[in-house]
C-alpha cells in the first residue's frame, strides 16, 4: 500500500476529541451531524455553507468586537461619582498599577486572541471561497486551533456579572452599549465553535486545493 | 476500494491534535499527512515537561492563595482579601451564588485540575493490565474545558481595579493575581503538554 492509499484509507477515519473512540467516517444528510456513539460528542456536520456563514458570522463578530470595545462596558454610580470600564481601559488600570503579567495575560486572553480567531476565519473563509492562498489556509488552519484554547471570551463575560454582584448594595451599577455588544459576540463565538469543526475545514481545503492540483 | 480493515492496526490510529486527522503511529517521529504538524516527539520528554508546568504550577499555587489577591480602600482604611478571604466575605454578606461560583473556579476546579493531571500523569507511566473503568482521554478533555475557568476570580478582580478608583473607594489588584495568573496558565500548559498516546487503549467498539 503506498502512503497515497494509506491516507485515502486513513481520511476515512475519524477519532472522537473527547473519549477517543475510533469511527468509521459515513454519509450523512445536508443540514444533520455525526455523533460520537460512545460519548455523544459532535463528530462532524454536513454543512454545504460552512464558508458562507463562517465569512458572514466572522464579519459580525468583528463589528460586535469593535463595537464592544468602543463604549463603556458598565458604569457605576458611587456618591454622585460617576465611573466607567471598558476592556481596554481595564487593562491599562492593570498596567498602571504595575500588573504587567496580569495585564499581558488578560489582553491576550479577551483581546487579542479573540480578536485574531475572527479574522482567520474571515480570511479563510474568503480565501477557501477564491480559491486562492493554497499554502496561507494551511498556515491559518495550525494557528486557529492553536488558538481556540485561548479565547475566553464567554468566561470574561461571566466574570463582568460576578464583580457587578459583589459592588451591588454599594454602587448603582449600569450596563453600557458595549456589554450587551460583548454578550452577543460571546454567543456568536460559542456558536462558531460548536459549528465550525476544525477537521472539517481541513477536508474542505484539501477538496478544494488539493484536487485543483492533480 | 482498499479494504481498510486487512490493512490498518487499529490500535496504533493516532489523533493530530491540530488537525483532527488520524495517523497511523509507525514509530517515535510522525508528521501528520494532512497537516504536517509533529504528533508525536518523545513519551518520555513530554511527560517530564508536564511534570515540570505541573509542579510549577502547584508551587504557585502557594503564593496565589497566601498573598491577598486584591486590596480595597475605603475612606482610607485598606482591606486584604485572598482568595479564600474574599469566599467568606461573600458567603457572610449572603451572596451565595456568587460565593460558591468563585469557590468552584478558584479553589475547586485547580485543586481537582491537580489530581486529574497527576493521576493521568502516573497512569500513563504504569502498565496497562487491566481494563480501566475511567475513561482517560474523557478525563482529560474535561480538564481542558474546566481549567479556563479558574481565570474568573482573575478577570473579577481586573474589572475592579479597572472601574472602582474613585478618590473615597478604590480596588486595586494584589499580588496574589499575578501568582494566580500564572498558575492557571502553567496548568493549562501541563494538560496541552500531555501526551494523549500514552493514555489506555481505545475501545475498539465504534464503527459509527
Ligand atoms: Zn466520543
Ligand atoms: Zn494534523
Amino acid at each position: 500500500m503506498t502512503i497515497d492509499e494509506e491516507n485515502i484509507v486513513l481520511d476515512r477515519l475519524i477519532i472522537c476529541s473527547k473519549c477517543h473512540t475510533l469511527h468509521h467516517k459515513v454519509h450523512i444528510a445536508k443540514g444533520k451531524s455525526a455523533k460520537c456513539e460512545n460519548c455523544k460528542k459532535v463528530l462532524y456536520h454536513y454543512d454545504e455553507r460552512i464558508l458562507d456563514s463562517g465569512l458572514a458570522l466572522g464579519i459580525t463578530g468583528i463589528i460586535l468586537f469593535v463595537i464592544s470595545n468602543m463604549f463603556p462596558l458598565v458604569q457605576v454610580e458611587f456618591l454622585g461619582h460617576e465611573q466607567y470600564v471598558s476592556i481596554t481601559s481595564m487593562i491599562f488600570s492593570l498596567f498602571e498599577n504595575g500588573f504587567y503579567v496580569v495585564g499581558i495575560t488578560v489582553a491576550f486572553l479577551i483581546f487579542i486572541f479573540p480578536l485574531m480567531i475572527l479574522i482567520i476565519y474571515v480570511a479563510l473563509s474568503w480565501m477557501m471561497m477564491t480559491g486562492q492562498g493554497r499554502d496561507t489556509t494551511k498556515e491559518l488552519l495550525i494557528l486557529l486551533s492553536k488558538l481556540l484554547p485561548w479565547s475566553m471570551i464567554e468566561i470574561y463575560v461571566v466574570s463582568i456579572l460576578v464583580a457587578l454582584v459583589k459592588l451591588i448594595g454599594y454602587m448603582q451599577v449600569h450596563f453600557g452599549l458595549s456589554f450587551w455588544a460583548l454578550v452577543l459576540f460571546m454567543i456568536l463565538d460559542i456558536y462558531l465553535s460548536k459549528n465550525v469543526h476544525i477537521g472539517e475545514l481541513w477536508e474542505l481545503r484539501n477538496r478544494i486545493y488539493c484536487d485543483k492540483g492533480r | 476500494m482498499i479494504r481498510e480493515d486487512r490493512i490498518i492496526d487499529e490500535s496504533k490510529l493516532l489523533r493530530c491534535t491540530v488537525c483532527e486527522a488520524v495517523n497511523l503511529d509507525k514509530g517515535d517521529d510522525i508528521y501528520c499527512h494532512r497537516c504536517n504538524s509533529r504528533i508525536f516527539r518523545n513519551p518520555k520528554l513530554s511527560t517530564s515537561r508536564a511534570w515540570a508546568f505541573l509542579i510549577t504550577a502547584f508551587i504557585l499555587y502557594i503564593p496565589a492563595n497566601i498573598y491577598p489577591i486584591l486590596f480595597s480602600e475605603k475612606l482610607g482604611s485598606r482591606d486584604a482579601n485572598t482568595i479564600i478571604g474574599g469566599i467568606i466575605v461573600l458567603w457572610e454578606d449572603g451572596s451565595y451564588p456568587i460565593a460558591m461560583i468563585i469557590l468552584v473556579a478558584s479553589v475547586l476546579v485547580p485543586i481537582l485540575k491537580f489530581i486529574v493531571l497527576i493521576y493521568l500523569l502516573i497512569k500513563s507511566k504504569t502498565k496497562r493490565y487491566k481494563k480501566n473503568k475511567i475513561n482517560q482521554h474523557k478525563l482529560h478533555y474535561m480538564t481542558e474545558i474546566i481549567g479556563p475557568w479558574s481565570m474568573v476570580d482573575v478577570f473579577v478582580v481586573a474589572i475592579l481595579t479597572g472601574l472602582v478608583h474613585m478618590t473615597t473607594v478604590r480596588v486595586i489588584a494584589g499580588p496574589g493575581a499575578t501568582a494566580f495568573v500564572l498558575m492557571v496558565l502553567f496548568t493549562m500548559f501541563a494538560a496541552l503538554s500531555i501526551d494523549v498516546r500514552l493514555f489506555e487503549e481505545r475501545d475498539k467498539n465504534g464503527s459509527s
